[in-house]
């Protein structure tokens, strides 16, 4: 096993702190936020009075954000637990217990806590910004009292991208996954544990900075920033480009570490054909974003260069805006993998413990995810097949249509798993039955936007609404609440409320569905995008949209509630509550700061989804060899 | 293990027939829904339209073949509880005939469907744009938040209403003063971005006559976010027939 000095200190330190939790344990967190408010004024207020502007200028906003994201990490404990030392300085000591939560830190558990709070905030604030697109769309008029089309544009904008970054870019990969990766691989940190604590910590000022937006001016040009719109429709672009790039940054961080924990930190006896197809869904997208987001902040970053340095890249009348589509989708087409091949993962992993089956087809599963995020990194021009040249078409035609092949293995694998075997549903599975019915819409629905004749009439209108929703929301939400319920007991050692569990379940899936299946139709009738005003012939089908959109809402208070109900009051769980074999549920629940303890070793002997009668233990635990 | 296999072949034929019933209904539906779809008022409308509903109906049977083979697998293969931990005696881990069937169809659904609709409908698209030998050339400017059409070889300049003879395919020389725009007329079944600094064509053959007050599908809608009147720059389009048009560029021109 790797012995880098954080385990070392971890293995050390097995008298865990069992300190209560006093206010004073919130101190990194408030310094944090003290430091980079007043990093930001400052840094703006002084480059407003250098360049004799004002600070919601894009320039000052720029050098506001940059030092007052700098000074929160510095505030939030990165100067005394990593700058310092780096200079000769004290390192600070190794924090165990429950203070570890609220500053930065090695410790990989509770980054993934911080990351499943996050997104549960974020979600809420992006949800609420939804509601409020609905309300304006309940009438077709502009609906003044509400909101003005400047403030409709700010708010899907931000909606879409907070959705999008804050939401389902880290809930499975970053709460579920940097929470699992360790454990599942059989080791006890993840192999760079600062940098995924920092990864962390790049968020809260990222995502508070889309939020506030409007405050400089917000943005008109939706979550996709396309210029030369971006630069002429309000200084709030500017933290939408570095909030982005924050956010991508950040989760290249989390990539770096899933790669390299799978490569160089599994336990021993764990094989490739061992690992988890969990890990193998993290990994997955862990090379999608490793490859591929540099591309793309670089182009968000020189979108932002022509609005405050003068460059002329895509603006002007040498600029060439498509060159910004190319450099944009390149990522964020393949992104879409990165949220949604870990909850695949997510769903064959939890089948085959729940069917008692081995994982059917193991390796043609292993396939489509690793496929899906080959050819993901070729097909991003499908996104603006009626911006490109006639020669592009067909070649991104069938690239993105060949990504069926692989995904439709998940469903082979899931199909297969399901098939003969005693399936227990919990509310965990039957959310994964709910994301697999979903999905399939969503992803049926893609090959009209691949199909170049279908998708010059169906881009840009309602029919993509429904259609990624189905994906995102439909997908990628419902597995994300899937595995919060699945592995809350490893986390609190509790069991959620099974009976609001399945209620809240049904409620999502007949809310979701009458609010995106009709966006289907209303596309077909020629209801575009990103309009607050629409013409009164669809009046009656957005009405319908925007009623069950607010029971869809508001029935996500129902999981908040028994999530927050259980962790305190919960019916206590026992280590393996679902007879699983998974090298996760082999230790205490909940994890321990240090999973096992020191001078022991898990050993991987058999396959982790054996549960014939007489299959033997998939673990046995060694004595950790001397060096 | 034969006992075991019986019941599972028993259980397919549970499924062949939950097939079929799903089958049913679910085309259905989709007939029903097909036959109330938006009018069609261009040669293109009716090529991207064709590749919508045959791949609707193509969607639909996957749908219940792939959809019902979970739910049914779900509920047929239930356990009664969360506390019943038996293993099922069938613990194979994988059957070869299930993935190569899978693995055929999906390859043959793929390589068909790039062939129909998608390179057909291509194929036809510009085709129509490589055989026309006059068409009617329309300039189409797009600026925040409005359209203007220009006629040059009518000598009509800068108007506010698109009018365009029936059965004559139109070239629109499409070009933006500011940021980016999408010319789009839902009837017509096709939309282009315009783009800065760039010159784009989109080719169209009107085949009905109508107006925007009669069907507002009938409308050019700027269809890529380009500001706050995004949703208002619209303009209205009339469809006449050629001795109308002759006219109206009478009236119009200088």
């Amino acid at each position: 096993m790797a012995t880098n000095e954080i385990q070392e200190n971890a293995l050390n330190n097995m008298g865990v702190d069992k300190t209560p939790f006093a206010a004073s344990m919130l101190f990194p967190l408030f310094r944090a936020t003290l430091w980079g408010l007043t990093g930001y004024f400052a840094a703006a207020w002084i480059t407003a009075l250098l360049f004799h502007t004002v600070i919601v200028n894009p320039l000052p906003a720029t050098v506001g954000y940059v030092v007052g994201l700098i000074c929160w990490l510095m505030g939030s404990g990165v100067w005394e637990g990593w700058i310092r030392r780096a200079f000769g300085g004290k390192e600070a000591p190794t924090y165990t217990g429950i203070e570890r939560y609220f500053r930065f830190g090695p410790d990989s558990k509770s980054t993934a806590v911080r990351y499943v709070v996050l997104n549960i905030v974020t979600f809420f604030l992006a949800g609420m910004a939804a509601m409020a697109i609905r309300i304006e769309l309940l009438t077709p008029d502009s609906t003044s009292w509400w909101l003005s089309e400047i403030q409709y544009n700010q708010t899907f904008g931000i909606h879409g991208l907070m959705m999008l970054l804050g939401v389902v870019a880290s809930a499975i990969v970053g709460g579920v996954g940097y929470y699992l990766i360790p454990l599942m691989l059989g080791t006890r940190n993840v192999v760079f544990p600062k940098l995924l604590g920092l990864s962390w910590w790049l968020l809260p000022p990222a995502t508070f900075a889309v939020f506030m937006s409007p405050t400089i001016g917000g943005f008109q040009t939706g979550w996709w920033g396309y210029p030369p719109l971006a630069q002429n429709s309000g200084s709030g672009i500017v933290w939408y480009v570095l909030g982005a790039a924050t956010i991508l940054f950040a989760s290249l961080l989390g990539a770096i570490n899933i790669a390299g924990t799978m490569v160089y930190m599994r336990a021993k006896g764990m094989s490739l054909g061992r690992v988890p197809i969990f890990v193998w869904g993290l990994f997955a997208a862990a090379t999608i974003l490793v490859v591929e987001s540099p591309a793309t902040y670089t182009g968000a970053l020189m979108d932002l260069s022509d609005m405050i340095a003068g460059s002329h890249f895509y603006t002007g009348p040498t600029g060439h805006p498509l060159a910004y589509l190319d450099q944009f989708w390149f990522l964020f087409h393949p992104e879409v993998y990165v949220f949604i091949l870990p909850a695949f993962a997510i769903w064959l992993e939890i089948l085959p413990a729940a069917a008692k089956r081995p994982l059917f087809a193991r390796g043609w599963a292993i396939a489509g995810l690793v496929g899906v995020s080959m050819l993901g990194a070729m097909l991003g021009v499908h996104h603006y097949f009626t911006a490109v040249s006639d020669a592009r078409m067909p070649i991104f035609m069938t690239i993105t249509e060949t990504v069926s092949i692989p995904t439709g293995f998940i469903y082979l694998s899931a199909i297969g798993t399901i098939w003969g075997g005693r399936l227990r549903i919990n509310a965990a599975v039957l959310l994964v039955l709910m994301a697999m019915m979903n999905f399939l819409i969503g992803g049926l629905t893609g090959i009209f936007n691949a199909d170049v004749p279908a998708d010059l009439q169906l881009h840009n209108t309602y029919w993509v609404i429904a259609h990624f929703h189905y994906t995102m929301l439909g997908g990628v939400i419902f597995s994300w609440i899937a595995a919060l319920y699945w592995w809350f007991p490893k986390v609190t050692g509790r069991k959620i409320n099974e009976f609001w569990g399945k209620f809240h379940a049904w409620w999502f899936f007949v809310f979701f569905n009458c609010t995106f299946f009709p966006m289907f139709i209303a596309g077909i009738e020629g209801m575009n995008r990103r309009i607050a005003i629409y013409l009164p012939y669809l009046h009656d089908i957005n009405l319908f949209m925007s009623i069950s959109s607010f029971f869809l809402g508001a029935g996500f208070l129902i999981p908040l509630a028994n999530l927050l109900y259980s962790w305190r009051y919960g019916p206590k769980a026992e280590a393996n509550p679902w007879g699983s074999n998974g090298l996760e549920w082999q230790i205490k629940s909940p994890t321990p700061y240090v999973p096992y303890p020191a001078g022991t070793e898990p050993e991987v002997v058999g396959p982790n989804d054996n549960y014939a009668a007489e299959a033997k233990e998939p673990v046995i635990w060694v004595p950790t060899p001397s060096k | 293990m034969n006992a075991a296999k019986e019941n599972l072949w028993k259980a397919f034929r549970g499924l062949v027939v939950f097939w079929i019933i799903g089958l049913a209904i679910g085309e259905t539906l989709m007939a029903w829904g097909i036959g109330n779809w938006p009018i069609l008022g261009s040669i293109q409308a009716h090529i991207t339209a064709d590749a919508t509903t045959y791949l609707l109906w193509q969607a639909v049977a996957i749908y219940v073949l792939v959809g019902g083979a979970v739910v049914y697998s779900a509920f047929r293969f239930r356990a009664s509880s969360m506390s019943d931990t038996a293993a099922p005696a069938y613990q194979a881990r994988t059957w070869a005939p299930f993935v190569v069937t899978w693995l055929v169809l999906a390859i043959g659904i793929n390589l068909a469907n790039t062939i129909y609709p998608g390179m057909v409908g291509l194929e036809q698209l510009w085709g129509i744009q490589l055989d026309t030998k006059n068409p009617l050339v329309i300039d189409v400017t797009a600026q925040q938040w409005k359209w203007t059409f220009s006629y040059p070889k009518q000598g009509v300049t800068d108007v506010s209403q698109l009018v365009v003879p029936e059965g004559r395919t139109i070239d629109f020389v499409l070009r933006t003063k500011d940021v980016m725009h999408d010319f789009w007329v839902p009837a017509w079944g096709e939309k282009k971005d315009v783009i800065p600094n760039e010159v784009r064509h989109l080719f169209i053959t009107p085949t009905m006559l109508g107006t925007t007050a009669t069907n507002p599908m009938l409308r050019v809608q700027c269809s890529l976010i380009c500001g706050n009147g995004h949703p208002l720059m619209r303009a209205p389009v009339k469809v006449v027939t050629p001795a109308d048009f002759k006219a109206w560029v009478a009236n119009n021109s200088f």
